[in-house]
């Protein structure tokens, strides 16, 4: 199994850096090629518009377009869930938009809001989970078929759509890989035995 | 970098028992130390900066390690500013892959030229200047 960790700019290495913990092969996407034979996408966080504007410029904006709307898992964290959604609504971003969520960006404030807290999330983790938020997004509505997974006061910060998983907080840094784990076995392996949509326990 | 790079492979290579002594040498705290002896890097992002004038230059600081790379006037001193940005970031993402480094180098129009030392003015020089 390899999972693919779109590395224009952002988290990608601690991502990385997950994988290898949890001995799945991990390869770095920046180009459209490096997408051939990967059995999921993390699509990290960092800065979503740099990330937009290199990949409309060497065409994997629509190569990553068309492999999630062929059911190939993914998983967008922060910057990577603005990515996913079909609606921002505070700012003009491009978004892959493939995902049925409407986000608010930097929606939490400026760095200094920056904050940890903890909760349980729902499939992941009955036990409450550490979630860092840096300058993180948060979901202000899902449409039908998005499964509501965590909320913080009142925000969406986790939500699931089919093969699509959008978290507005960084799973890479705390250290504890259940988010990750979930991915893979839940939404990877499971995708592989079953070759249909996946379904959720 | 390069030097950098060579400390902290020698902090690496040290017995436990020598970190305490490299700890005091260094005057730095021996958590510190301990954790580059453990993991091989330091515990904060390194970004390069200053005198970077070229895509190569800035692929050169991402291979020997670097988190990333801060340009100023290597950018806004050149001939096109827009299209070095451009061709700086994309060899940032794509510092490990010859062929995209060598396509966005072409066409940069001129680079930013460094001012030699003896051509500064006396007045200009804050080696007199004091503080």
């Amino acid at each position: 199994m390899i999972i693919g960790v779109l590395a224009i700019q952002g988290a990608f290495r601690e991502h990385m850096d997950v994988l290898y913990r949890l001995h799945v092969q991990g390869r770095l996407i920046k180009k459209v090629s490096d997408l051939e034979g990967i059995d999921g996408i993390i699509l990290p966080g960092g800065e979503s518009t740099a990330m937009a504007k290199q990949m409309k410029e060497n065409g994997l904006f629509e190569a990553l377009q068309s492999k999630i709307n062929q059911e190939c898992p993914v998983m967008g964290t922060c910057a990577g869930l603005i990515l996913l959604s079909k609606e921002i609504t505070n700012q003009p971003v491009s978004t892959l938009g493939v995902m049925d969520i409407r986000v608010k960006r930097n929606a939490y404030g400026r760095q200094l809001d920056s904050f940890a807290t903890i909760a349980p999330i729902k499939y992941i983790s009955e036990q409450p989970l550490e979630l860092v938020f840096i300058r993180a997004p948060y979901i202000e509505e899902v449409g039908k078929g998005v499964e509501v997974l965590c909320e913080v006061d009142g925000h969406i910060v986790v939500a699931l759509q089919n093969n699509m998983l959008a978290l507005a907080f960084h799973p890479e840094l705390t250290g504890i890989d259940a988010v990750h784990a979930y991915f893979i076995e839940h939404m990877i392996k499971k995708e592989r035995i079953d070759h249909g949509s996946i379904s959720h326990p | 970098m390069r030097m950098m790079n060579s400390e902290i492979r020698r902090i690496q290579g040290l017995e436990k028992a020598e970190l305490y002594h490299a700890a005091k040498e260094l005057q730095a705290p021996l958590h510190l130390v301990q954790y580059v002896h453990e993991h091989g890097k330091l515990p904060v992002v390194n970004f390069a900066a200053g005198g970077v004038a070229t895509p190569a230059d800035a692929a050169m600081m991402m291979q020997l390690g670097c988190d990333g790379v801060f340009v100023g006037s290597g950018i806004f001193k050149s001939g096109d500013p827009r299209k070095r940005a451009a061709a700086i970031v994309k060899a940032v993402t794509h510092y490990n892959d010859p062929k995209i480094l060598a396509e966005v180098s072409e066409d940069l129009g001129e680079p930013m030229v460094g001012i030699n030392v003896y051509s500064v003015k006396e007045e200009d020089k804050m080696a007199d200047r004091g503080y």
